[in-house]
């Protein structure tokens, strides 16, 4: 076999948190006590190898990469502190800033170094479209009563679609259209590499509907159940903190989609119910719980991660804790302006929520790029292994 | 010369192969040698193999010859069931207090073995590592030296004692007898501590208390002799199964950070010769060994070349991380790092090649020896504190051997 190392990769590696990699003697301790780790291809000692030898291409089209969760059962039993869980998770950090379109913009986010730029451009740009919008005032006391943030943009009469709206829309629509963009792009060539990598030819190409059906959302329910996170042992507890959180997501996306449609589309008929909901509202309620649940979900988080690098040593990388601060964000500056908003400080409920709409937005734009990606790149690393297993392959013999 | 080197006399902590030779060194060149050693016992961890390396000989071969020379050698005063106590002093002139517990067997005994028979309570064979009892007054094993018995009196009834010594002719009972302090004024203290096999049982994911099935390489050792607990019958602990499968679990503690972070050498060498103990038992029986590095020094790769031409016997590099009881044998768990798949391997009896650990670890700081990180005594010749055989680094016989000859060489000029 002809090895050709890429040095860059390497380099990258010991900077991301895999600097124990050539610690690595082989032993394959890892693979036995992983929790995940399957019979026919168990993962990492594999892997391990694959990334001392440089062999990035193999590792980016390696779905267990993505299948791992980072229980840190590897970590613990490695006998030579070689921390398999911390050099899997400085691979998935490379996977994303390597399937990522625009590869510029991926390569912004990877690094700390960019860090005030990867803050500056998402609040410059609301700042900006501020200014344009012309609300930027603050309102009376009242006003941010009755409309709540429904006039931070500013107001016209044009009824059938709001000012506010609009400004909201010409920022978050471009930003989330190109995430899902880049991770459509980035997944797709993703599968594509796993394809030829594990020799994976369609003998017949499954629908839309039979893929979703058989292979995405069984994926999605085992993601949603926490199935394989339920598996580790030395680090069982992040699942107290990521369960509420995936919880919150969702529960937060109904209320977008909720208030999206009664505000924009409900709302052309019925003005009433534009502005703050009342807290009484059963959505409001789904808001607030999914909002502190966020907010508690990721404190555990950060404290479990807190104690894994104080108790088992593992490194404190750019890529874990830049996720764990951005939902943070935005979990406490949402909190914040709605709290400030019922005590009724405009210029503080303005404050936070201007932070808001950035910490939004960097969760939104920078999606495919962070660690946030494995939303995407692990579900669809899931559907992949069980579409490898199905029927619609050829069964190559090997 | 002679002058100056004829008044140091040298203590000897260990009667073990190591401190044996390093006794007999120091003393055939004339000096005077305490030896002491903690078991009740001479011949130390070599005397509980089946065989040893280079040629594979029985324990009596080897330790008997230097029994005799140490019989003979007047020069030598040999203490068992004794250790240091304190060791004070400095560079050319140590006194050592050492502590002689009681064996409540004095030296009137001539092993007639009459007590046995009239002691009724059982004590475990700690020379069989717990496989099998002995009496409460027991010889430690068959070929011990000296040649005495020891009474375990805690493990006796007040009827009984007065039974054993009735029984016993020459008046050799003493269960009056005392712990006794006395100290010694040395020159230089060779340390041949030796090792003690790493406990199993902290390798929680090789479940060794949960399984009758899984031994270790040095229980293996006595299964295998033909003094030892089923008279060199390997049969599996339990049940005396005659096992129709094995698996060795090499590096078992070894080579492990959260364990023993060095190799501890002989584990590989110890296996190869357990599969020779296996095939002339049982000759077709499957072996399995998993492995992550096989080291086989020097022309010991002719023996591994011939091991693994056994069509029976399959070489597995992965590393053993789960072994899972089952109700007849066990499991084990390994990735195959050739092949990149899992092997689950179920057997009648896994092996575990445990190293070794340096007996001295825990007491070192408290006698003021310098050790490493690993607990292994560092020699200082300049101080007079020399360190032989496995308590200086894990090797085997012939190493310790070697480095106990080159110890006594140390010890006959601390004394200048």
């Amino acid at each position: 076999m002809k090895v050709n190392p890429d040095l860059d990769f390497i380099k990258y590696m010991k900077s991301a948190g895999g600097d124990t990699l050539k610690k690595c003697y082989q032993c394959a301790t890892c693979s036995v006590v992983c929790p995940l780790s399957t019979d026919t291809k168990p993962f990492p000692r594999k892997e391990m190898i694959w990334a001392q030898w440089g062999l990035k291409e193999k590792l980016v089209a390696d779905p267990d990469v993505l299948l791992c969760h980072q229980c840190g059962d590897c970590t613990a039993y490695c006998p030579r502190g070689a921390k398999p869980g911390d050099v899997l998770g400085a691979i998935r950090a490379y996977m994303y800033t390597h399937y990522g379109f625009p590869s510029g913009l991926a390569k912004m986010v990877s690094s700390s170094k960019n860090l005030p730029l990867t803050i500056g451009l998402p609040a410059l740009i609301v700042l900006v479209v501020w200014f344009i919008s012309g609300g930027m005032h603050l309102p009376s006391s009242a006003d941010l009563g009755q409309y709540g943030f429904g006039h931070f943009f500013g107001h016209w009469d044009f009824r059938w679609l709001a000012k506010n709206v609009f400004f909201i829309d010409i920022i978050m629509l471009p930003a989330a259209g190109l995430a899902v963009f880049s991770a459509y792009k980035g997944v797709s060539s993703m599968w594509k590499a796993m394809e030829k990598q594990h020799n994976v030819t369609a003998q017949y190409r499954p629908s839309v509907n039979q893929f979703v059906k058989e292979f995405l959302w069984p994926s999605v329910q085992e993601i949603i159940q926490h199935t394989r996170f339920r598996e580790c042992k030395t680090n069982i507890n992040r699942v107290k903190g990521h369960l509420p959180l995936v919880l919150s997501f969702i529960g937060l996306l109904i209320v977008t989609a909720y208030s999206a449609f009664a505000q924009d589309v409900l709302g052309l008929i019925y003005p009433s119910l534009h502005g703050p909901m009342s807290l009484m509202n059963p959505v409001k309620i789904l808001a607030n719980v999914s909002a502190i649940a966020m907010i508690v979900g990721i404190g555990i988080l950060w404290a479990n991660r807190s104690a894994m690098e104080a108790e088992e040593g593992t490194t404190a990388t750019y890529y874990d804790w830049f996720l764990i601060y951005e939902i943070m964000a935005v979990g406490v500056t949402g909190l914040a302006a709605e709290l400030s908003r019922l005590i009724g400080i405009p210029a503080l409920a303005y404050f936070f929520y201007y932070l808001h709409l950035v910490s939004v937005l960097m969760l939104f734009l920078y999606m495919p790029y962070t660690k946030f990606a494995h939303l995407v790149y692990r579900t669809f690393a899931m559907a992949f292994e069980k579409y490898r297993e199905s029927s619609f392959v050829v069964k190559s013999e090997e | 010369m002679s002058e100056q080197i004829a008044n140091g006399a040298v203590l000897v902590v260990g009667g073990g192969i190591s401190g044996l030779t390093a006794a007999l060194e120091a003393a055939e060149v004339g000096k005077d040698v305490f030896l002491i050693e903690k078991k009740p016992s001479m011949g130390g961890r070599v005397a509980q193999l089946n065989q040893y390396f280079p040629k594979l000989c029985p324990p009596s071969c080897g330790l008997e010859i230097n029994f005799k020379r140490i019989k003979d050698n007047r020069k030598i005063r040999m203490y068992t069931m004794t250790e240091v106590k304190s060791v004070s002093g400095s560079a050319g002139s140590y006194e050592v207090t050492c502590v002689t517990s009681p064996r409540y067997v004095n030296n009137n005994c001539t092993g007639c073995d009459a007590c046995t028979e009239v002691c009724v309570e059982e004590r475990d064979d700690d020379f069989n590592f717990g496989m099998g009892k002995t009496k409460a007054i027991y010889r430690p094993h068959e070929m011990s030296f000296p040649m005495k018995y020891v009474l375990d009196k805690n493990a006796c009834s007040a009827d009984t004692l007065d039974k054993i010594k009735a029984a016993c002719k020459y008046d050799a009972i003493d269960t009056d007898m005392e712990a006794k302090e006395f100290t010694v004024n040395v020159d230089s203290i060779i340390w041949a501590t030796g090792w003690n096999p790493y406990d199993p049982t902290k390798l929680d994911n090789l479940k060794y208390n949960e399984s009758n099935a899984i031994i270790t390489n040095m229980e293996m050792e006595r299964l295998a002799a033909p003094n030892g607990p089923t008279a060199g019958k390997i049969l599996r602990p339990g049940d005396d199964k005659e096992p129709e499968s094995f698996a060795f679990v090499q590096c078992a503690g070894s080579r492990d950070e959260n364990h023993l972070e060095y190799c501890s050498y002989i584990c590989c060498m110890a296996s190869m010769k357990q599969i020779t103990y296996i095939r002339e038992r049982y000759p077709e029986a499957p072996i399995y060994v998993f492995y992550i590095d096989l080291r086989t020094p020097g022309k010991y790769e002719k023996f591994r070349e011939k091991l693994m031409s056994d069509p029976n016997t399959h070489f597995i590099k992965g590393k053993v991380a789960d072994i899972i009881p089952e109700s007849d044998g066990v499991t084990v768990v390994a990735e195959n790092a050739v092949t990149g798949e899992k092997v689950q391997q179920k057997v009648d009896m896994a092996v575990l090649a445990t190293g070794m650990e340096p007996a001295i670890k825990s007491q070192a700081a408290g006698l003021g020896l310098d050790i490493d990180s690993n607990g292994f005594v560092v020699s200082n010749p300049a101080t007079g504190m020399i360190s032989a055989g496995c308590a200086k680094k894990a090797a085997d016989v012939v190493t310790s051997a070697q480095s106990a000859t080159a110890a006594a060489l140390k010890a006959i000029q601390a004394g200048k």
